[in-house]
């Protein structure tokens, strides 16, 4: 019983840097209804730019940490400002193209300013084990954990307790209203995409410090955990991406004690389409953002 | 035509038949980050027949096609009812696991005192019947070309069919055409097995092609490329997917014009066309007006103008 409760607790513990990453995506896709494929690259990018300093000039861990967060933010707004603000509503399908493009921009670009597969990443905590009774954690992924509680208790005040949540919630709910009662949508936007990215770059931040190591594959990896995960727990729903994460996290942990790392991956791509089918809102059904999906019209994505 | 130029050519030739997959189903409607699955369905079931059981290269093809369609009915019954992101995901999580299977898949044969056939994660090497039967680059190119011309003449009829006519409604509001009688997810069965079974036939061209595969090609970035072609290319006849392909492969990774800032270039180049060209560059505003300009006919003689009203006789 003991081994499979510490299976369980290491899988929530991965889950946590997978609903980090999920708060993200949902928050994008929660208020766009658009698909942002460039969100692990942005990740990489920032994340790419503190390594450089840190394996350059030896950069302290703090300094590492704000490039990081800085440079996905700046990657974000890029993002933004190219593939979704100048397409407008309607385009969803174009946005996902385009954001995939600079994609491949972002992670070019990355790899242009470190060009070997890894490079070692300062790590937050010493890696002694803390024992809980019969049990081990790893004191970074504690980190993780109370780092993904403390955002999502602070994007739900910012939603529900400020201005700026409530004309987010007003854009999600109808634009054009939104836009009639004096609201910048443009701005209030890019604000939130920034937001995403900065949420981001934190989690790729943590993640990368747990592992001690970044490689080139961090892009491609970040944006599909971010996406499973959201896709488990709920479209744009911020508690959806948090269950959503921690359930991967769980899943992948256990498949891979029984059956091994091939097989890990495989079990989450199972469970996500075997979800879909049965319950394609996710866990938490319907969004918690906003309940109303498009499904009519050729762009199926858009707010309706 | 020297060997480098047969070479890029096949492979433009390969790849569009993996983008024609995803823009069959953009016609619908529908995102698949997935048809990079039956393209691996169909060149690992045309490497078994054709390099392990011995069979001729048609058959081989054949196998791969129908795989590959087979495969799409099966995944297209229960994710055909979803829609947007939802579709998209299921099959991104689909074509994910089978390329996992790929790697954990093991079945080899003794030739020659040597083992063949698909080896896990090492991949399936030796689809050597191109060579084996003295086909030459060129003329192995031609074959490919063959079938994607076949392929195209088969869009060119589905465009002027009542079949084509619903693909299209159900792309612009499935609501509307399920109200027109349209049955909806039927349709949307046939667009899936016939774009499954277009990859199939790619992938069976693409085995024989580079006579090696492993599962480490079909991945996510083959699947979301050839979505982009359609929408790079534009989604007004199934010529945008060949000119996205063109774009891609011809422009960019062929030439060494822009070594190291490809992807840069590539990228940018994109993002910029979507703004001024959300639905790629021949869209269907400009094939119409093309279309028109082709089928114009001759003004006709002075003699037969008359004033409006008084031809009825």
């Amino acid at each position: 019983m003991i081994p499979f409760i510490q299976t369980t607790l290491d899988g929530l513990m991965v889950g946590s840097s997978y609903g980090l990453l999920a708060l993200g995506f949902a928050l994008i896709f929660g208020v766009m209804r658009r698909l942002n494929l460039s969100y692990g690259p942005s990740i990489m990018v920032g994340a790419y730019l503190g390594t450089l300093l840190y394996i350059q000039f030896g950069a302290p861990t703090y300094v590492v940490a704000i490039v990081a967060v800085a440079g996905s933010v700046m990657a974000g707004v890029y993002v933004e400002r190219l593939c979704f603000a100048p397409l407008g509503v309607g385009a969803g399908v174009a946005s996902m193209v385009s954001s995939f493009a600079i994609w491949m921009q972002l992670e070019q670009a990355s790899l242009l300013m470190l060009p070997r597969h890894s490079y070692p990443f300062p790590s937050l905590t010493s890696s002694e084990l803390l024992s809980l009774g019969p049990l081990v954690v790893r004191p970074d992924y504690l980190i993780m954990l109370a780092a993904m509680l403390a955002i999502t208790a602070a994007l739900h005040v910012l939603l529900y307790r400020t201005r700026f949540g409530l004309g987010l919630r007003a854009i999600v709910e109808n634009s054009v209203a939104a836009s009639l009662s004096g609201i910048d949508v443009q701005s209030t936007m890019l604000k939130a995409f920034a937001l995403a990215s900065a949420i981001g770059g934190v989690a790729g931040f943590l993640v990368l410090s747990a592992n001690q190591q970044v490689t080139a594959m961090l892009g491609m990896w970040a944006t599909l955990k971010g996406l499973i995960a959201m896709m488990i727990g709920g479209l744009g729903s911020i508690p959806g991406a948090i269950v959503g994460g921690l359930v991967l996290g769980v899943i992948e942990v256990h498949s891979q004690t029984l059956f091994g790392p091939q097989v890990r991956d495989l079990a989450a791509y199972g469970v996500l389409f075997v979800l879909l089918v049965l319950r394609p809102g996710g866990i938490f059904g319907t969004t918690a953002i906003s309940e109303s999906v498009g499904h009519r019209g050729g762009d199926r994505w858009t707010t309706t | 035509m020297d060997d480098h130029l047969t070479g890029i050519l096949s492979n433009i030739g390969v790849i569009s038949f993996v983008a024609l997959s995803a823009y069959l189903l953009l016609l619908t409607g529908e995102i698949s980050f997935g048809q990079q699955a039956f393209f691996a369905i169909g060149a690992y079931t045309a490497g078994i027949v054709t390099a392990m059981w011995q069979l001729p290269f048609w058959l081989g093809l054949g196998a791969g096609a129908a795989a590959g369609g087979a495969a799409a009915l099966f995944v297209g019954l229960p994710t055909l009812r979803l829609h947007g992101l939802q579709f998209a995901i299921a099959t991104l999580a689909f074509a994910e696991a089978v390329r996992i299977l790929f790697e954990l898949f093991r079945y080899q044969v003794m030739r020659d005192g040597e083992p063949v056939g698909p080896n896990g994660i090492e991949g399936f090497p030796n689809i050597r019947y191109i060579f084996e039967n003295d086909v030459s680059a060129t003329q192995f190119m031609s074959i490919i070309y063959g079938l994607l011309g076949a392929t195209l003449f088969g869009f060119f009829l589905l465009e002027r069919s009542r079949l084509g006519v619903a693909f299209r409604m159900i792309g612009q509001d499935d609501l509307l055409a399920a109200a027109q009688g349209v049955p909806v997810f039927r349709v949307k069965l046939i667009a899936a097995c016939l774009a499954g079974a277009i990859a199939g036939l790619g992938g069976g061209l693409y085995a024989h092609l580079t006579t090696y595969v492993e599962p480490a090609i079909f991945d996510v970035m083959l699947g979301v490329h050839s979505l982009a072609y359609g929408l790079i290319g534009g989604l007004g006849t199934a010529f945008g997917p060949l000119l996205g392909v063109a774009i891609d492969i011809g422009l960019l990774e062929s030439t060494r014009w822009f070594a190291g800032y490809r992807m840069i270039v590539f990228g940018g180049l994109v993002a910029v066309l979507l703004i001024v060209r959300p639905r790629g560059l021949l869209d269907e505003r400009l094939v119409h007006r093309i279309r028109r300009i082709v089928s114009r006919r001759p003004p006709p003689a002075p003699a037969s103008a008359t004033i409006l009203g008084e031809e009825s006789s």
